[in-house]
């Protein structure tokens, strides 16, 4: 599932990672025949300048010059051009699968995805994205390597048949030692870190809770000592990672070496060649030991991908409710111990309840977020929880308990109601909520960046905001949990007030959760856990 | 009397003991360009008797085989560079996490930050710094130092060429601080774009069930595609200008390359348009050229880890931040051992956290006695213990010792806290029920009072204590922190809610312990149980 959103996001960068490949190519071929061209021309210039004047005047040295000056040339803008296409195509692409795994989230049963840490699932979006750099800037890296290789061998094949066999073998030893032997030495040390990484912080989580402890005895050394066992781990995993990356790398460049000196030994065909063939070899085998990168990255790559996949691969909810017209005409029931409670459309109920005894979670569960209230809930003749979020979320519009406001302004908040919102219409809701006029007073009115949960706002105003969202959500049912929360009682008399009348107006049913008596006004049934 | 103070800025750097180490690392990376220096110089002799026919069969071994020794010292020294960085980063990454976790455990609730917070800055940002200490801060000395080594050692083979790279070394450096101007406000641009998309994921994510209920998945994708985009773009603007300064630099190397070639091929042809200024053979010429590319290795690894500095230093500033803020409090000045506790009392104290304010408090506790502070879940009564020893963020009004004024903060040594969640950690029973000093103190009454002696007579006084799944209940728990703070000695002890959790049986020793205790200390309990409330002399009720 990842891998194919993350293969139609390449497919959107095709032309630069197209462009990148070519200029790879061109920048590694480039390279090694600077090398192998100046190391020709050096030797060749040598032998025919010792040989006399005649010699040397008679050597070409237009040609192989003009090829050093070129090659230097398309060398240096092909490896600008390599990176700025293939980073661009990376990005590109991975800013594109990061909006695709969230609409997967979104798209999946509420449950499953409520039940993670919504800080992993952030983390995931971020840094495990961040992880597939590689494995896009990947397709970039191998035809780059191989073409440095052809070359190289190309030019080593100019020194006798042997030379190029020695170079090819050389090469492939090189890869061989490397995707055998890196996976090897470095998913140990990774996974290890991962996980000492992830103990620390549960850790430190655990002891931060206790503050107050640590610091009355003053026990800062025995929790340094505490978490040292977990520190330790991680430093000597990542010194282990450190280590194996030391041996791969290492063991890369004794084998260029060997290929090298190999290249030499079976030179034929004069020092010229020999002198270029030897220096093409050890240019091709630095362009190719570049592959041990993608070695050395693949554990890492293969973990965010496998953690990836667990969110791409979360089966979509159902779909909604055949008959979502006529639903909206049902009434509403609520059942619990055999007690019924059924509420008319266009009417009101409020629920009650001692603290603890679920009112929130019935409420969560008539609005399709969860399914673990006790108590049964239809609309019409269907339970709640055979209806599911689709259809449920299109009947009830949700205020819930902590405001749920997002990081943005005022209008983008109430934006999200419904599509189409208008100014006048945010205005008469907020006039509804009781907030219109401290909107109007903040400095930017419905443009005012609110900071992340509505920082901006007190207690009080951010349930008034998530109120005023509600009703402009137009859905048939208001689902209100405690809305006066935080507000003097002058204030909720008039939010009370305005209310009544909206809901009689829009003939909007409500189900209200509120311990405070000034809103039970409202109210005509009530319904107790 | 308000308890908040302003920050001065500080560097978590002011390391200078460590900074002088980074050589170890530094010194290996410049024995690489020893091994290039050999493998260059056997290639060219290898070579000149190539071209000149007089190697013998012996002599070619021993060159061929010290190509083969100098990639095996290039590997060496690399890898030794790597590993020295590294060990000098754990030095430095260790010291680092201990200063971070004496400042910022005690303080979170002080500073009012989440937990989440401090965690990211104590592990994720000291794992962000290491990149800076362990490569890029030696590749930086080594980028100044190996291209003075090479064109040394050039000098002597052929000094014209070394003159060549020197030369291309002046118009590099230009393009490169010009490159490195333009790119430090880019490079602030994309942090901050980077940082508003996490924190937009966060806040999305957090608020997907809001969002579902809605039916706006579709325009916050919209937007977070928008985001991602715009963040890409940023990062590419970056990333253009980090490209072009590695073009630079790529652009000298092959320039370098290049005009060492053609100058040591003419020289050697004898067709230099000016008197050739030093007598060059094939060898030496090969040498030049073998180096050439050596050159610029250095400042090209140094440009490659330019992503480390990036990241450490981010890692820096947010580290200093929140240095600066836990270690400009004011460390309590503690009231002396030998004060005996007569009363405590609060006057008009006032608590604000982010967006609530409790209180004002106004109390007068008598010691030794047992008073109680009574209300609904949620009103504040932990807060005001809390307040009580300056844990707070905020907090306005006056804490009294005796009658007379005293720093919240100063009376944490004298206090015994039992809390909702005591602190456990790895070691047995005993040493976690003696963390709070008490070293002397007779446990066994105390344990046997409280009714945690089944346990003691199931698992032992040397039952080890594993703080993940300890195996312990919430009420044992909850009572591990009470003997803690009955053990500690200290004449005040400050109990929140120390009967949740317990049946009735245990709640009544539990009780009868507390009044015990309290004939000789002042013991303030937070508590909804009425049995306590009623073995109280005064009672305080928040509403």
């Amino acid at each position: 599932m990842i891998e194919q959103l993350l293969q139609d996001a390449s497919r959107r960068q095709r032309r630069a990672t197209g462009v990148a490949i070519l200029l790879a190519v061109l920048a590694a071929v480039a390279g090694v025949g600077l090398l192998a061209v100046s190391g020709w021309f050096l030797t060749g210039a040598a032998i025919a300048g010792a040989s006399g004047v005649a010699a040397a005047r008679g050597f070409n040295y237009l040609l192989p010059s003009a090829g050093i000056r070129a090659f230097a040339i398309v060398r240096t803008l092909g490896r600008y051009g390599e990176r700025l296409f293939s980073h661009r195509a990376a990005f590109f692409a991975l800013a594109d699968v990061r909006p695709a795994l969230f609409a997967r989230l979104a798209a999946a049963e509420p449950e499953a995805v409520f039940s993670r840490p919504s800080g992993q699932v952030a983390a995931q979006l971020g840094s495990d994205v961040d992880a597939l750099e590689d494995s896009v800037v990947r397709r970039v890296t191998l035809p780059g390597a191989l073409a440095g290789g052809v070359t190289a061998l190309v030019a080593c094949l100019f020194a006798g048949l042997w030379s190029g066999v020695a170079l090819g073998v050389g090469l492939a030893g090189m890869r061989l030692v490397s995707r055998t032997l890196t996976p090897k030495l470095i998913a140990g040390p990774v996974h290890r870190r991962a996980d000492a990484v992830t103990r620390l912080k549960s850790a430190y989580a655990e002891y931060a809770a206790c503050a107050v402890e640590i610091s009355a005895y003053g026990l800062v050394p025995q929790i340094v000592e505490a978490m040292a066992p977990d520190v330790e781990e991680l430093e000597a995993s990542r010194l282990a990672i450190v280590n194996a990356e030391a041996t791969t790398q290492g063991l890369q460049l004794i084998l260029a070496a060997l290929t090298v000196a190999g290249v030499l030994v079976l030179a034929k065909g004069g020092a010229a060649l020999a002198a270029a063939a030897a220096l093409a070899g050890a240019a091709g085998a630095e362009a190719w030991s570049g592959l041990t990168r993608t070695d050395v990255q693949r554990p890492r790559v293969d973990d965010a991908m496998t953690r990836l996949e667990d969110m791409a691969s979360l089966p979509a909810r159902a779909p909604q409710h055949a008959e979502l017209e006529q639903l909206s005409a049902e009434p509403v029931t609520l059942e619990a111990d055999g007690r019924e409670c059924v509420v008319q459309p266009g009417e009101r109920v409020l629920i009650t309840g001692a603290s603890g005894a679920g009112k929130s979670r019935i409420l969560g569960t008539i609005l399709g977020l969860r399914s673990d209230a006790p108590q049964r809930v239809f609309v019409g003749e269907a339970e709640v929880r055979e209806l599911g979020l689709e259809t449920l979320r299109r009947v009830f519009g949700n205020a819930p308990q902590d405001a749920s406001l997002i990081a943005g302004t005022v209008a983008d908040n109430l934006r999200l109601a419904r599509q189409g919102v208008t100014e006048a219409q945010m205005w008469e809701a907020l006039k509804v909520a009781c907030l219109a006029d401290t909107v109007r007073a903040l400095p930017h009115g419905l443009d005012q960046w609110l900071g992340a949960d509505g920082a901006r706002l007190s207690g009080g105003q951010r349930k008034r905001l998530s109120v005023a969202r509600a009703l402009l959500s137009g859905r048939p049912w208001l689902v209100l949990d405690e809305p006066s929360e935080g507000l003097d009682s002058v204030t909720e008399q008039e939010l009370a007030k305005n209310l009544d009348r909206w809901l009689e107006d829009t003939r909007t049913g409500l189900i209200l959760v509120s311990h405070r008596q000034g809103l039970h006004s409202l109210t005509g049934a009530s319904f107790t856990l | 009397m308000t308890f908040s103070q302003a920050v001065p800025a500080i560097s978590a750097t002011d390391q200078p003991r460590a900074r002088r180490k980074v050589g170890a690392a530094a010194l290996w990376w410049l024995s690489d360009s020893g091994g290039a220096i050999l493998f260059a110089g056997c290639l060219a002799l290898v070579l000149q008797g190539w071209v000149s026919g007089t190697m013998s069969n012996a002599t070619l071994t021993v060159l061929l085989a010290g190509i083969v020794a100098s990639g095996m010292l290039r590997a060496g020294a690399q890898g030794m560079a790597g590993i020295a960085g590294q060990r000098q980063a754990i030095g430095i990454k260790q010291n680092l996490r201990t200063r971070l976790l004496a400042a910022l455990l005690p303080t979170g609730l002080v500073r009012g930050r989440l937990i989440g917070e401090d965690l990211h800055v104590v592990v994720d940002d000291v794992e962000a710094y290491e990149g800076l200490i362990a490569r890029f801060e030696p590749l930086k000395l080594a980028a100044v130092l190996s291209p003075l080594l090479i064109a040394c050692v050039v000098a002597f083979a052929s000094w014209v060429s070394a003159l060549i790279m020197i030369a291309t070394l002046i118009p590099f450096g230009v393009g490169m601080a010009f490159a490195g101007l333009a790119g430090k406000a880019e490079a602030e641009r994309q942090l901050q774009a980077l940082s508003r998309l996490s924190g937009l994921f966060v806040d999305r994510v957090a608020t997907l069930p809001v969002i579902l209920s809605f039916g706006a998945e579709d325009r916050v994708t919209r937007q977070i595609g928008e985001a991602a985009r715009e963040v890409a773009s940023r990062t590419m603007q970056v990333l253009r200008i980090a490209f072009l300064s590695s073009a630079v630099l790529e652009f000298f190397a092959a320039l370098c390359v290049a005009l060492i070639a053609v100058y040591c091929g003419f020289s050697l042809l004898g067709l230099l348009p000016f008197p050739a200024p030093e007598a060059l053979t094939l060898g030496r010429a090969f040498f030049a050229l073998a180096l050439a590319p050596e050159f610029y290795l250095g400042m090209r690894r140094m440009a490659a880890a330019y992503h480390d500095k990036q990241q450490g230093e981010a890692a820096d500033a947010s580290i200093a931040e929140a240095l600066g803020k836990a270690e400009s409090r004011p460390g309590p000045d503690p009231v002396p051992a030998s004060c005996v506790v007569q009363n405590l009392a609060v006057v008009n104290l006032e608590v604000a956290y982010a967006d609530t304010r409790i209180g004002p408090f106004t109390a007068l506790w008598e010691g030794p006695g047992l008073h109680a502070v009574a209300g609904p879940t949620g009103v504040g009564k932990s807060s005001l213990l809390h307040a009580l020893i300056g844990m707070a963020p905020d907090m306005a009004g006056t804490v009294l010792l005796n009658g007379a004024p005293v720093a919240p903060v100063s009376l944490v040594e004298r206090v015994g806290w039992a809390g909702q969640k005591p602190l456990l950690l790895p070691g047995t029973l005993e040493d976690n029920l003696k963390l709070g000093g008490g070293v002397d103190a007779d446990l066994l009454p105390l344990i046997e009072a409280c009714g945690l002696s089944d346990l003691l007579r199931e698992r032992g006084m040397h039952l080890a204590i594993d703080p993940r799944g300890s195996g312990l209940s919430g009420g044992e728990r909850r009572r591990i922190g009470l003997v803690r703070a009955i053990a500690s000695g200290r004449p005040i002890l400050l109990l929140d809610e120390p009967t949740a959790d317990l049946d009735a049986v245990t709640a009544r020793k539990v009780i009868d312990l507390i009044a015990r205790t309290a004939r000789d200390r002042l013991v303030i309990a937070a508590t909804h149980d009425a049995r306590l409330v009623a073995q109280s002399a005064s009672v305080m009720t928040l509403s």
